[in-house]
């Protein structure tokens, strides 16, 4: 019964690596949610934040800093994208495609402005603040997933009360319903598309900086990250907060046991086939089942 | 209308269309490219010579991305993982079957179709983003699909070894590559100046309408889909053997920015904006090689530059819309006349 006890480890693995995936992903939808955009640049603010978290540690010397630090700078950017780039391709007839190129494009111009700058390619790592391995009956806990948790879940909590309890996430819902009554009723759109952008970049950034240590930041790590929070968005329901937490939790379960079995390729390629089962049988997810 | 009638149909209106198009300035300049490309082999040194060959591939892939995203409206991101597949299953034809290099591209372009049916026989009802993350979905398990069956692909190193195109003979396959590239070419404007290309283009407008219509609009999507990913597969093939080796990158998401940027860059939903895209962006590539390495980053720029200020591409325009437009225009007042007269 080695193998059941491996088993329940991975799920515990798994719920770890699923906060951090939640993290990421969470943004994706939001932005979805709010402005029906669907962001391909978002990898790239995932890795902006571990550069950020990265330069803001080597200037301070304060690994704690580098979170913050990492926020900050990305939700500026976040913002300076939508107004720069999103802002101007709203009204246009083909909106949708052209956000989509305008952001992948975006994205890869992020990316090697970064490899063209003095950091290059060369793989940066930040310093762990929780080291150690805790030992929990037979089950092995990495300190660091725990705290990298702790700290996404706290982050996705924020994120909860600001959209349920104050005016501002009041008006986020208000324009993800009806843009245009919700302008009628004297909310300024423009400037909730402005901060919600920053916001999901924000998180991305958070998760960039966070998972820095372990994954290391190098200019195109985003896509990885990228491509898996979008199919937990997509399996999550579009736009659904609350979906897409459940379906990140679900996924990563799902990946840590089956990297178990089977190859790591494998396990993606099953994961991209549910994407596409579940856009064409049911486009709304588990947001659309718990939502609904 | 029976397939011949309908076919007469198509040609005559191509050979009219032709004749008017050929006679623009733009079919002049075409005519001047077409010159230039069949001298080059006598004036262009072997480098030159290769990066003309290699604008013809592109050309072929990108302006058959144009035809699904610029006339259709369907944004495919699987384009270049079936280039890919077009580039495996000839080469693999060619070298493990003994299948003669010419006969295995129509069967490699005849795959890369067949793989894209999978996917559009149950996806094509979604509509915008929907369709285009579907297909992103299947283009990364194609390209994961080509690393972990090591057997058939020989996984992430790729296949190379294989013998070439006629005997080796450059010049040789330099001509073949023009004639069957504009031949294709000559096959896309053909369908796009018949009925086939009126509903395309209706399709992308307003796909209720043209189906109220009594088109439908399904079955032209699938099969405009699946000639699409089909001149896909033999620009792939011929790519194989331009390069002489093929890996897992030329099906990823890299390679798909790439057609991507050179179609919008060139104009979306235009015959020529294929062909003038990858001119330039090949050609700007070319002219900066070594002065800048990060070849992406101007292509990046160039994407974000054109779909913020020239949203119609370099040789885009918006005549074909407003065509479209004013003859829709005209159709409502005439419509709202006769209502105004019942009344």
């Amino acid at each position: 019964m080695v193998d059941l006890l491996l088993v329940i480890q991975q799920i515990f693995n798994g719920i770890l690596f699923g906060g951090q995936l939640a993290l990421v992903a969470v943004g994706l939808t939001l932005i979805w949610g709010v402005t029906r955009i669907l962001n391909f640049a978002h990898g790239a603010m995932f890795m902006m934040g571990g550069y950020a978290g990265f330069l803001t540690f080597e200037l301070t010397g304060n690994a704690l800093l580098a979170l913050p630090g990492a926020v900050l700078v990305v939700f500026v950017l976040g913002m300076v994208t939508e107004f720069g780039v999103v802002r101007r391709l709203r009204d246009r007839d083909n909106a949708e495609f052209a956000a989509i190129i305008g952001t992948f494009g975006l994205a890869v111009v992020l990316e090697n402005v970064v490899r063209a700058s003095a950091l290059g390619s060369t793989r940066r790592t930040l310093p762990t603040i929780v080291p150690g391995v805790w030992e929990v009956g037979p089950f092995f806990f990495v300190a660091e997933q725990v705290y990298l948790f702790i700290v996404a879940l706290a982050a996705l909590g924020v994120l909860f009360a600001v959209i349920k309890y104050t005016r501002l996430g009041m008006a986020m819902r208000a324009v993800a319903q009806d843009q245009n009554t919700a302008k009628l009723m004297g909310v300024r759109s423009d400037r909730i598309y402005a901060i919600t952008f920053g916001i999901s970049a924000a998180l991305a950034g958070l998760a960039g900086a966070l998972l820095a240590p372990i994954f290391n930041i190098y200019p195109s790590v985003g896509w990885q990250p990228f491509l898996l929070a979008f199919i937990v968005v997509i399996i999550g329901g579009l736009g659904s907060v609350r979906g897409t937490l459940i379906a990140a939790l679900l996924i990563g379960v799902l990946r840590s046991v089956s990297l178990t079995f089977t190859s790591s390729q494998q396990t993606s390629m099953l994961l991209f086939l549910a994407m596409i089962v579940i856009l064409i049988v049911k486009p709304t997810g588990i947001g659309g089942v718990i939502d609904g | 209308m029976s397939l011949a009638e309908s076919l007469r149909l198509t040609l005559s209106r191509t050979q009219t269309r032709l004749s008017e198009d050929l006679l623009g300035p733009k079919g002049v300049i075409f005519a001047l490219g077409v010159l230039f490309a069949l001298g080059a082999p006598f004036f262009l040194r072997q480098f030159h010579l290769s990066v003309t060959l290699q604008i013809l591939i592109f050309i072929l892939a990108v302006s058959s991305w144009n035809l699904l995203a610029g006339y259709f409206g369907m944004f495919s991101f699987t384009h270049a993982a079936l280039y890919g597949v077009g580039a495996y299953a000839t080469v693999i034809c060619a070298a493990e079957f003994g299948i003669p290099p010419v006969l295995a591209l129509v069967i490699g372009g005849l795959l890369a179709g067949l793989f894209s049916l999978p996917i559009t026989i149950p996806s094509l009802r979604l509509s915008g983003s929907y369709l285009a993350m579907v297909t992103l979905a299947f283009a990364e398990i194609i390209h994961l699909a080509v690393i972990t069956f090591r057997d058939v692909t020989n996984g992430p190193t790729g296949y190379t070894g294989f013998a070439p195109m006629f005997g080796g003979d450059r010049i040789v396959f330099y001509y073949f590559v023009l004639v069957l590239v504009l031949a294709l070419l000559l096959v896309q404007y053909a369908l796009l100046v018949s009925r086939f290309g009126l509903i395309a283009r209706a399709i992308r407008e307003a796909e209720d309408a043209a189906q109220m219509l009594g088109n439908d609009t399904y079955r032209h999507k699938l099969v405009g889909f699946f000639i699409g990913s089909s001149l896909a597969g033999v620009a792939g093939g011929l790519q194989a053997y331009n390069i002489l080796i093929i890996s897992p990158p030329m099906l990823e998401l890299n390679q798909m920015i790439q057609f991507m940027a050179m179609s919008i860059i060139g104009g979306l939903g235009t015959f020529s904006g294929a062909i003038v895209g990858v001119i330039a962006v090949v050609g700007v590539a070319e002219l900066l090689r070594g002065v800048i390495e990060q070849r992406l980053l101007i292509w990046g720029l160039l994407l974000m530059l054109v779909i913020l200020f020239f949203p119609s591409g370099l040789a885009g325009s918006a005549t074909q819309r407003d065509i479209l437009k004013q003859q829709f225009d005209g159709f409502t007042d005439r419509f709202s006349d006769t209502e105004e007269r019942d009344k």
